[in-house]
C-alpha cells in the first residue's frame, strides 16, 4: 500500500519535473538550480544523534562535548554542499544505443563528463527499471553508463525521464536531478519462429543490372570488406599470406531474396513484420543478398550489416496507416 | 615456518573490500572506546572485543552470520547484564556501558553499508561520551584525530564501487574539517547557554573521585596527600593572602564516635559573622568532585547567592540538586579576620561538647587535669599546643595504624600523626575540657603559578584543623599541626615532610628549576584552556559580545548572530565550491579558438556541436563572405597547429600561435 503510494508520488514528481524543466538539450550541463537535495535516512539518524548529543552536552554543561556536537553538525552542513556540488556542473551526453528486438531490453547509454578540476564521486543514474553501478568520474574524464528499458513492441522506444543522484561524501544527503533527454532507440519486430520457408531465390540473369556481380564465373579477387560472406573468402589466398581476399564472380546470375509484404497474405500486420524480420535475419546470417518490399517502402537487394539494419529499421518503423494513405 | 606465514600474509590493500571496510569500522570503534577503558567495567570491553573478533572471523572464514533470534537473545541478555550491573540505564556510566555493548551487538549483524554507518555513528557517540568524563587539554589531540579517522571511515565505506585511497580520503575529509571548523567555533560561541541541568542525573554510588569526604578517620587525609591531582584554582583580584591565612574551608565535622568524625544530621541556627579588616576578592575554579562543597577562603562574606549558600558552620555549599559536576567558577569574597557574634545556640553547644561514652578515657582524664592546671580556656589551649610542640610528637605522612580508641593510642602510644590525628586529638581534648570544639576539613596553602597568576591547590594540600568556641571571641581557629610542624603552614607540605626526611612522590620533579618552569607553563596552558574553553558559559559569552561591541548578549542578539553565521557559511561554501569545481583551463590554442567561436556566436553564427573548424568556417563564410581573408587564415593556422604533423606540445610554434591570436583579436564581425 505504502510502496504503491510512494511510487505514485514518484511518478507525479517526475511528471511535475518534466513540466518544470522541459525536454533537455543533448549535451546537457546540470545547473545547480535543478538539483534537489534532502537528508537520507542515515542523515536523519545522524541528526537525531546530534540532537541527543546536544541535549547531553547542554545538560552536563560540557563544553567539549558541545564543541564536538557543533563540529559534527558543521561537518554535515559542509557535506551537504559537497553533495550538491558533486552533481552541479556535470555534463551528460547521450551515447549510441544499439537497436534491439521487441521483447528484449533496450540499453540506453549515457555519458557523464566531468570538466571540473576535481573528481566527482558516486554518481548513480537510474530509471524505473534499472539502476546503474555508481561511477566515479575523474577530472576531465568520462564514464558511460547504461540504463535499461524493456522494449515490449517494435517502433521507436523513448527513454522516459531518468534521474541522476549522488550520496557522496557520507551518505547523509541525497542530491538528485530529474532528466528528460530526448533519446530514442529503434526496436525491431520480434522475429517469428522459424518455419515458414523464405520465398525462393530470385535470379537476375546475364548481369543485366550489374556486370560485376554474379554467381557463376570466377572473375578474380578483391580485398575483404566487412559484411562479405565468409563463404566467398579466398582461404587459399589467405593461406598464401596474401591477406584476406574475397572471390568475385562475374557474369551470369545474381541471386537474391526479395521479401515481400504481399507474399504473406492472411496474416496480421505484426505477424507479417515478424515473419519478414525472421527472413531478413536468416538471409543475413547465411550471407545472402536480400531486399525488402513493403507498402510504400522498397529496398533493393544487397548484402551486409548495413542492409540488414536498413531493412530491420524499415520493419520497425513501418506504419500501416501511413502506407495506405 | 616463516615462509608459510609470509605466503599467507596478504597486504591490506588486497583484502576484499568488505573486509577492509569492516576492519576500518572496527578500528574506529576501538579508538573511540579507548578513552573509556579506565572507568568502564572489564566485562563490557571483553564482550565488545569478542563480538568484533567473531565478526571478523565470520568475514574471513565465510561463515554463516548468527541467526536473527540468537542475535536478539544476545542483545537482550547484554542489556539485562548492564542493567543488573549498574542498577540503572540512566547516567553517564550506565549509558556508556550500554553504548559500547550495543555497538558490539550491532557489529554481529553488520552486512550492509547502512549497518556499518550505524557503527560509525555509535563510535562518534562514544567519543562524545568520553568528553563527559574528561575535558583535559591533553586528550584533545587524540579526540580530534579519532574524529577525523571516523569521518574518513564514514567516507570510505560509502565509496561503493571503486575503493578510495586512504590518502585521498584523508585529504578530502581534512579539508572538510577545516571548512567546518569556523562554523563550529561560531556556533559554540554564540549558542545560548542554559544555566544548570535540566535533566538531573544522580551520580552512581561508589563513583570514586579523589578528594575530601564527608567524614574523617585517621589516615584519610594522609591518603589524599599522595595525590597531586588538582582540587581547584584561585585567582585573586587584589593581593594574595599570606600563606598562613590560606585556609580553604570544606566540610565541618561535629559528630565523633571515638575514632571517626562526621557531619551532623541536625541543622543549626546560623550565627552572625562580623568581619574586620580587608577582604579578598577572587575567582575559585573548582574541578568536578560531585559534591556540593565550595572551598572558599575562610570565611566567605560574599558569594553568588543564586548558586550557593553559606551553612551555619560557615561552609559554602551549592544547591541540593546541583553538585559540582563540571569545572565550575565562583566569584567570591572572603575575610580572614572575623568574629562570629552572638550566643552559641544550645543545640550547637550540646553537639560540640559531646563525647562518646567509655572511649579514650585516658585522654579525657588528661584534658580535665590540664584544664584545672591552666585556669582558663585560652591557657588550656596553649598548654595542649605546647605539649604537641615540646614533647615527642612527630608530623609524618605514614603514621602507624591506630586502635579503636584512636586518640588515646595516638597521644600516649604512637605519637606520630598527620594533620587529621592532631586535629582529632586536639578537638577531643578541648571537648573533654568543656570547650565547644569542631573539626574543619579543607585545604591549606597552594602553589602560586607566576605565569598564569593563579594559586593552584592540589589534593595533597588537604588539611584538617580545629575551631573552638571562646565566648566573646566566638569561633577561633586552632591548627595543632602548626604547633608540631609550623613549616607545613608557612611553606607547604613538602617543606614539612622534607624536614623529617620524608618525600612526596613527584618531589624531584618539583625541585628541578627547568621542570618547574615547564610544569607551570603547562599548567598555565591548562588554566587558559579550562577558563576559556571548558568553563565557557553565560558570563564569558556576555563578556565576549561586549568586547566585540555586538551587544549585551541576550537571546535575541545571539539568535540573530546564529542566523547570520549560517547564512554567511552557506554563501561562502557555495562560492568556494563553485570555484573549486571550476572547469579545467583549456590549452592556449583551444582558448583562442573558443574566443573566435564566441565572437562569431555573438553575431548569430554559433558553432554547432558537430562542426569541425573547416565546416564551421565554410558555413560562416556563406553568410559573411567579407570575413574570408581573416577566417581562412585563422582556420589554416588552427588546423595546422591542432591536427598538423608537428605534434602539439612542447614544440609549440609560438609565432604561429601569436599570429592566430592577433587575427582573432582583430576580427571585426
Amino acid at each position: 500500500m505504502l510502496s504503491r503510494l510512494l511510487s505514485a508520488l514518484r511518478r507525479r514528481t517526475r511528471v511535475w519535473a518534466r513540466k518544470r524543466h522541459g525536454i533537455d538539450s543533448d549535451p546537457l550541463t546540470l545547473s545547480p538550480r535543478r538539483i534537489y537535495i534532502v537528508p537520507s535516512g542515515l542523515g536523519i539518524a545522524f541528526t537525531l544523534m546530534l540532537f541527543a548529543m546536544f541535549l547531553g552536552a547542554m545538560n552536563y554543561s560540557n563544553n567539549l562535548a558541545l564543541g564536538l556536537t557543533f563540529m559534527l553538525g558543521a561537518l554535515a552542513l559542509t557535506a551537504m554542499h559537497y553533495c550538491h556540488r558533486n552533481l552541479a556542473g556535470l555534463q551528460l551526453r547521450s551515447a549510441a544505443s544499439e537497436p534491439v528486438f521487441a521483447g528484449q531490453t533496450a540499453r540506453f547509454r549515457i555519458a557523464l563528463e566531468n570538466d571540473a578540476k576535481v573528481a566527482r564521486y558516486e554518481l548513480v543514474i537510474a530509471n524505473e527499471h534499472s539502476v546503474a553501478q555508481p561511477a566515479r568520474v575523474e577530472s576531465g574524464g568520462r564514464v558511460v553508463l547504461d540504463l535499461d528499458v524493456p522494449a515490449p513492441q517494435r517502433g521507436l522506444l523513448a527513454l522516459d525521464s531518468f534521474e541522476i543522484s549522488t550520496r557522496h561524501p557520507f551518505g547523509l544527503f541525497r542530491a538528485w536531478a530529474y532528466l528528460n533527454i530526448d533519446l530514442r532507440c529503434v526496436v525491431y519486430p520480434k522475429p517469428s519462429p522459424r518455419g515458414l520457408p523464405p520465398p525462393p531465390l530470385e535470379t537476375d540473369t546475364g548481369g543485366a543490372q550489374d556486370t560485376t556481380r554474379g554467381d557463376e564465373d570466377f572473375a578474380g579477387l578483391r580485398a575483404f570488406h566487412p559484411g562479405d560472406s565468409p563463404r566467398r573468402i579466398a582461404w587459399k589466398a589467405y593461406a598464401r599470406e596474401q591477406g584476406l581476399q574475397v572471390k568475385v564472380y562475374a557474369g551470369t546470375a545474381v541471386t537474391s531474396h526479395s521479401f515481400d509484404w504481399d507474399a504473406l497474405p492472411g496474416l496480421g500486420t505484426e505477424a507479417r513484420l515478424s515473419q519478414l524480420c525472421r527472413w531478413v535475419e536468416d538471409a543475413y546470417a547465411a550471407g545472402r543478398a536480400f531486399g525488402l518490399r513493403l507498402p510504400g517502402v522498397e529496398i533493393a537487394p544487397n548484402v551486409g550489416p548495413g542492409q540488414r539494419q536498413r531493412c530491420l529499421t524499415a520493419l520497425a518503423l513501418f506504419d500501416e496507416k501511413a502506407a495506405h494513405g | 615456518m616463516a615462509e608459510v606465514r609470509a605466503l599467507r600474509w596478504i597486504p591490506t590493500t588486497q583484502w576484499p573490500p568488505t573486509l577492509q571496510r569492516l576492519v576500518w569500522v572496527i578500528a574506529g570503534l576501538a579508538l573511540s572506546v579507548v578513552p573509556h577503558v579506565p572507568h568502564i567495567k572489564a566485562w563490557i570491553l571483553v564482550l565488545a572485543a569478542g563480538a568484533a573478533a567473531l565478526r571478523i572471523a565470520i568475514e574471513v572464514k565465510q561463515w554463516q552470520m548468527l541467526a536473527k533470534w540468537l542475535r536478539s537473545v544476545l542483545a537482550f541478555v547484554a542489556l539485562l547484564a548492564v542493567l543488573l550491573d549498574y542498577r540503572t540505564l540512566n547516567g553517564i556510566d550506565a549509558g556508556t556501558a550500554l553504548l559500547i555493548v550495543m555497538a558490539g551487538m550491532k557489529l554481529l549483524e553488520t552486512r550492509s553499508v547502512r549497518d556499518l554507518t550505524v557503527i560509525v555513528f555509535l563510535s562518534y557517540f562514544a567519543l562524545f561520551a568520553a568528553f563527559l568524563y574528561n575535558q583535559s587539554l591533553l586528550r584533545l589531540p587524540y579526540m580530534l584525530v579519532t574524529a577525523w579517522l571516523l569521518t574518513v571511515t564514514l567516507m570510505r565505506i560509502h565509496q561503493t564501487t571503486t575503493s578510495m585511497s586512504i590518502r585521498e580520503a584523508l585529504g578530502i575529509t581534512g579539508r572538510m574539517f577545516a571548512q567546518s571548523l569556523p562554523l563550529a567555533i561560531l556556533l559554540f560561541l554564540l549558542f545560548p547557554r542554559l544555566p544548570g541541568q535540566f535533566w538531573s542525573v544522580v551520580p552512581a554510588r561508589g563513583e570514586a573521585v579523589t578528594g575530601l569526604s564527608d567524614e574523617m578517620s585517621p589516615g584519610d587525609v594522609s591518603d589524599l596527600s599522595i595525590s597531586t591531582a588538582l582540587a581547584f584554582r584561585a585567582k585573586f583580584i587584589g593581593p594574595l593572602p599570606p600563606p598562613r591565612e590560606r585556609y580553604w574551608r570544606g566540610p565541618v565535622l561535629h559528630d565523633f564516635d571515638g575514632r571517626t568524625w562526621r557531619q551532623p544530621r541536625t541543622l543549626f541556627v546560623a550565627q552572625e559573622v562580623v568581619t574586620s579588616g580587608a577582604t579578598y576578592e577572587y575567582d575559585l575554579m573548582i574541578e568536578p568532585h560531585q559534591r556540593r562543597w565550595v572551598f572558599a577562603l575562610d570565611v566567605p562574606t560574599n558569594w553568588p547567592k543564586r548558586r550557593a549558600a553559606r551553612s551555619s558552620d560557615l561552609q559554602l555549599l551549592t544547591g541540593f540538586e546541583r553538585p559540582v559536576s563540571t569545572l565550575t567558577t565562583f566569584r567570591l569574597e572572603s575575610a580572614t579576620s572575623y568574629t562570629v557574634n552572638g550566643p552559641l545556640p544550645n543545640l550547637m553547644r550540646a553537639t560540640d561538647t559531646r563525647l562518646p561514652g567509655g572511649r579514650n578515657e585516658r585522654s579525657i582524664l588528661l584534658a580535665r587535669e590540664m584544664r584545672e592546671r591552666a585556669g582558663s580556656d585560652e591557657a588550656f589551649i596553649a598548654a595542649v599546643l605546647a605539649k604537641f610542640r615540646d614533647e615527642e610528637y612527630f608530623y609524618t605522612l605514614e603514621p602507624p595504624r591506630l586502635k579503636l580508641d584512636s586518640v588515646d593510642d595516638f597521644l600516649f602510644n604512637t605519637r606520630r600523626g598527620f594533620c587529621e590525628h592532631f586535629a582529632s586529638a586536639f578537638t577531643m581534648l578541648a571537648r573533654a575540657a568543656g570547650i565547644p570544639a569542631r573539626v574543619v576539613t579543607g585545604y591549606q596553602g597552594g602553589e602560586f603559578n607566576p605565569i598564569s597568576g593563579y594559586l593552584l591547590i592540589r589534593q595533597s594540600d588537604a588539611h584538617a584543623w580545629s575551631e573552638v568556641w571562646l565566648g566573646e571571641r566566638g569561633w577561633v581557629r586552632v591548627d595543632p599541626t602548626a604547633a608540631v610542624a609550623p613549616e607545613r603552614i608557612e611553606r607547604g607540605i613538602e617543606a614539612a615532610l622534607t624536614e623529617g626526611g620524608e618525600s612526596l612522590p613527584g618531589t624531584f620533579l618539583r625541585n628541578s628549576a627547568l621542570l618547574t618552569r615547564l610544569r607551570l607553563a603547562w599548567d598555565a596552558a591548562n588554566t587558559f584552556w579550562n577558563n576559556q574553553v571548558v568553563a565557557f558559559g553565560e558570563e564569558q559569552q556576555r563578556w565576549l559580545l561586549e568586547r566585540l561591541n555586538i551587544g549585551d548578549g541576550d537571546w535575541q542578539e545571539l539568535g540573530v548572530g546564529l542566523v547570520l553565521t549560517l547564512v554567511a557559511f552557506f554563501a561562502l561554501m557555495s562560492v568556494y565550491l563553485a570555484w573549486r569545481f571550476r572547469p579545467r583551463a583549456l590549452d592556449p590554442l583551444a582558448q583562442i579558438y573558443e574566443q573566435m567561436c564566441r565572437k562569431l556566436a555573438r553575431h548569430g553564427l554559433p558553432r554547432a556541436p558537430h562542426e569541425g573548424p573547416t565546416d564551421y568556417v565554410t558555413r560562416v563564410l556563406q553568410t559573411r563572405p567579407e570575413l574570408a581573408q581573416q577566417l581562412v587564415e585563422a582556420r589554416k593556422i588552427y588546423v595546422a597547429l591542432r591536427y598538423g604533423p608537428r605534434s602539439w606540445g612542447p614544440q609549440l610554434n609560438r609565432s604561429e600561435l601569436s599570429r592566430l591570436k592577433f587575427i582573432v583579436n582583430q576580427l571585426k564581425v
